[in-house]
């Protein structure tokens, strides 16, 4: 029976209940869950605590931009076999000239093509019932790459090339997929159709405040709090490219340095902004506000 | 049984066919769905696709199985306290919860969104609670002995009421939401049962909130009415001609034009290197490769004031291209139509001839962004002339019109342009169309 269980988080990951109730909706009707969400979000953290939290076997795919579904499922490995098969000959060679020592194919059989397969982590997951397995970014891949893996979602098969080798699971076994994605491009509308979309909210005040306080358990709620009065402040001015948990993070990093009186300080002058603020129109832009308010980002007119 | 469904929820945008109703009727039958906040949690993940989707999937969801109409602009609570069904409600849970008479509109409001969105996981967790509860308390078997029971009897009762739906069958069940859909419809049925005892809602006595787990409009409640207020929620315009707010829309369907692909190669030049060191036995060296091509040529009319409101725009959504994919972007500047120069600069003082467009790779994709509306005699033989010379050399060739499509018939020059090449409207979905018909693999 598939691993269906309501889960809702671990001690060090804590599940909000909505993609709780998302994941295990997707579990249930053996559906993959597509998380989309701004970048910190947390999205790719939940198959892996999920994971690790009820002792399942994980098998994660990073898309890059040159992924392809054969990375993805499982590639022939042309090298090894091609070395293989010259080592007979070689050894044959070397038998002839009385040479003890022979060449190891490493206990691969060349005539065994099974032994030439090198499962993904998409065969590797099916072969191994209730297992978890995690598609990072997939908004990073050519725009070919979900497509392709469409047939293997909504059949549950693979098919292994050259050994012809067929991968199946029953849907009782089926792994928990969660599919991760930035929004960085649109994914295709039949691919959407064929998963559990949960969109990630970005964090409020009060749900930063605790991911701050996990990583930086040391620094003090005022300076925190005006830190964020500033940040979610910027995300509202309408930047090309809005501040994310990772940008408030590092910016805080460089604050917390200072005493924290010092500190609020720094926030006020706005010290540092190069760590929340990435490109130059968005830099001009925050600027020019400055000059026409300086105190419209840290008065008290701010909410 | 609810067959009605995916008509309704089109009528807001969204994409639901027979495949919904299937998906959600495999999640019923698999006690995905058990309560009317159930139903909007499941629909929710089949349903929406991005987060534009949100706004549109709650207003609909409220239409269909509450009767609620949100209109444009209204908030979820005022939607609320207008509608009927709230009326229905407040008098039945006003009856049954008569300690409580006094509560302000919005206390009231916050326990329907409470009954509305409440899930069968919540239910779980108040049976679990109780058990913890009954668990960690040594003295309750004395409590009962000594006949203290009544306080934990409401308790029971309400946990009796949570778990008898749960046997139901699909059937059942499906029946059951059919029934409180049509409730909501039909003024003179006696009292309102949609909710609390007759309802599918097993506990409709406030008795969620009361047992601490919800606070007035939290879990889904307070993600509809967030989702309700908030524009990030709704889809863009996509026929509105290429505006601020749109660019972003436009931007995801040019990308299109892109085309990419990723591929394994043989690479010859590792493979003899490698293949030398070993002392000549050659091994195959692949290497991964991503293909990006982009090869655009884009004319922007930038002439008279027709055309002004929408030259910034454009060449905003270009530079947002060119940003994220350096490749080959060729901008160039005319007025009203090309002659045999077009121009490298916006003010139009660096002629740059026909002649030497027409030597560019014949793969370029060309966008003529313009009105297409002149004098007649401004598109003489000459113009005409280049733009066929355009149309020939560069097989994807499409003009973009900001006029609304349905003042083209009447403009003469457009008309002409039109039987040049294709046009489309300078709007996100014009602009998909364009880049699909582009894609179409017989435009070689």
């Amino acid at each position: 029976m598939a691993e269906t269980t309501y889960w809702t988080g671990s001690e060090k990951y804590l599940c909000d209940t909505a993609l709780a109730q998302a994941f295990h909706m997707a579990r249930v009707l053996g559906m993959p869950l597509l998380i989309e969400g701004e970048p910190g979000t947390g999205k790719t953290e939940l198959p892996l605590h999920y994971a690790k939290n009820m002792g399942l076997d994980l098998h994660v795919y990073p898309v890059g931009s040159k992924s392809t579904v054969d990375q993805f499922v499982a590639k022939f490995d042309h090298v090894k076999y091609l070395r293989d098969s010259q080592i007979e000959i070689l050894n044959a060679q070397r038998e002839e000239k009385g040479l003890d020592s022979r060449l190891s194919t490493g206990g691969r059989n060349p005539e065994v093509l099974a032994d030439y397969v090198a499962k993904g982590p998409a065969a590797l997951a099916y072969s191994s019932p209730n297992s978890v397995l995690l598609i990072d970014e997939i908004d990073k891949a050519p725009r070919e790459f979900p497509n392709d893996l469409l047939y293997a979602l909504s059949h549950r098969k693979f098919i292994m090339p050259e050994s012809g080798e067929v991968v199946e699971i029953s849907e009782d076994d089926m792994p928990a997929i969660v599919i991760t994605s930035n929004r960085e491009q649109e994914l295709p509308t039949a691919f959407k159709g064929r998963c559990i979309y949960h969109y990630i909210d970005f964090p409020d005040k009060e749900v930063m405040a605790k991911i701050i306080e996990k990583h930086y358990p040391d620094i003090e709620d005022d300076v925190v709090n005006v830190a964020m009065d500033v940040f979610y402040h910027l995300r509202k001015v309408g930047l090309e490219r809005a501040p994310t948990t990772r940008e408030i993070l590092n910016w805080l990093k460089y604050i917390k340095q200072s005493a924290s009186k010092e500190a609020i300080e720094k926030i006020e002058r706005l010290e540092g902004l190069g760590a929340l603020i990435k490109t130059q129109p968005d830099m001009d832009k925050v600027q020019r506000m400055l000059r026409v308010d300086p105190n419209n980002f840290t008065g008290p007119s701010l909410n | 049984m609810l067959s009605s469904l995916p008509s309704s929820f089109r009528e807001y945008g969204l994409s639901t066919d027979v495949r919904t109703l299937l998906l959600l009727r495999k999640a019923i039958d698999r006690g995905l769905v058990k309560t009317l906040g159930d139903m909007y949690t499941v629909l929710r993940a089949i349903i929406v696709k991005e987060p534009a989707d949100m706004g549109p999937y709650t207003r609909a969801y409220y239409r269909y199985f509450l009767d609620i109409d949100i209109r444009h602009g209204e908030s979820l609570e005022d939607a609320i306290v207008r509608s009927e069904t709230f009326e229905k409600w407040k008098t039945q849970y006003l009856k049954e919860e008569d300690e409580d008479a006094n509560l302000s509109e919005e206390e009231l409001v916050n326990i329907f969104l409470d009954q509305v969105h409440l899930t069968h996981y919540d239910i779980k967790e108040v049976i679990n609670g109780k058990e913890i509860f009954d668990n960690d308390d040594p003295d309750l078997k004395d409590k009962e002995a000594e006949g203290e029971y009544d306080l934990s009897e409401r308790e029971a009762r309400k946990l009796e009421k949570m778990a008898d739906y749960s046997d139901l069958s699909l059937k059942e069940l499906l029946e059951r939401f059919e029934k409180i859909k049509n409730q909501q419809k039909s003024r003179h049925e006696g009292g309102s049962h949609w909710i609390g005892t007759g309802g599918i809602s097993p506990f409709g006595h406030g008795g969620a909130a009361k047992n601490g787990i919800r606070v007035g409009g939290s879990g889904g409640g307070k993600m509809a009415r967030k989702v309700i207020g908030d524009r990030n929620y709704y889809p863009v315009d996509r026929d509105a001609t290429i505006n601020d707010n749109n660019v972003d829309a436009a931007l995801a369907s040019i990308k299109g034009v892109i085309e990419e692909s990723a591929t394994e190669n043989l690479d010859i030049p590792v493979t003899i290197k490698s293949g030398l060191k070993r002392g000549g036995l050659f091994l195959p060296e692949l290497s991964s490769e991503k293909n990006e091509k982009l090869q655009i040529i884009v004319l922007i009319d930038n002439g008279g004031y027709s055309m002004s409101p929408f030259v910034k725009t454009v060449q905003e959504l270009f530079r947002k291209m060119k940003t994220r994919f350096a490749h080959d972007l060729e901008v160039f500047y005319f007025h009203n139509t090309v002659y045999d120069v077009v121009y490298k600069d916006a003010r139009r003082t660096k002629p740059f001839e026909i002649k030497r467009l027409l030597k560019y790779d014949k793969h370029y994709r060309v966008f003529f962004i313009g009105d297409a509306a002149m004098a007649p005699y401004e598109l003489d033989g000459e113009s005409i002339q280049s733009l066929q010379a355009i149309v020939k050399k560069f097989k994807k060739t499409v003009w973009l019109n900001p006029e609304p499509i349905k003042y083209w018939g009447f403009t003469y020059t457009i008309q002409m342009v039109q039987q040049i090449m294709p046009m489309f409207p300078l709007t996100p979905n014009g602009i998909e169309r364009a880049v699909q018909h582009m894609n179409k693999k017989s435009v070689v």
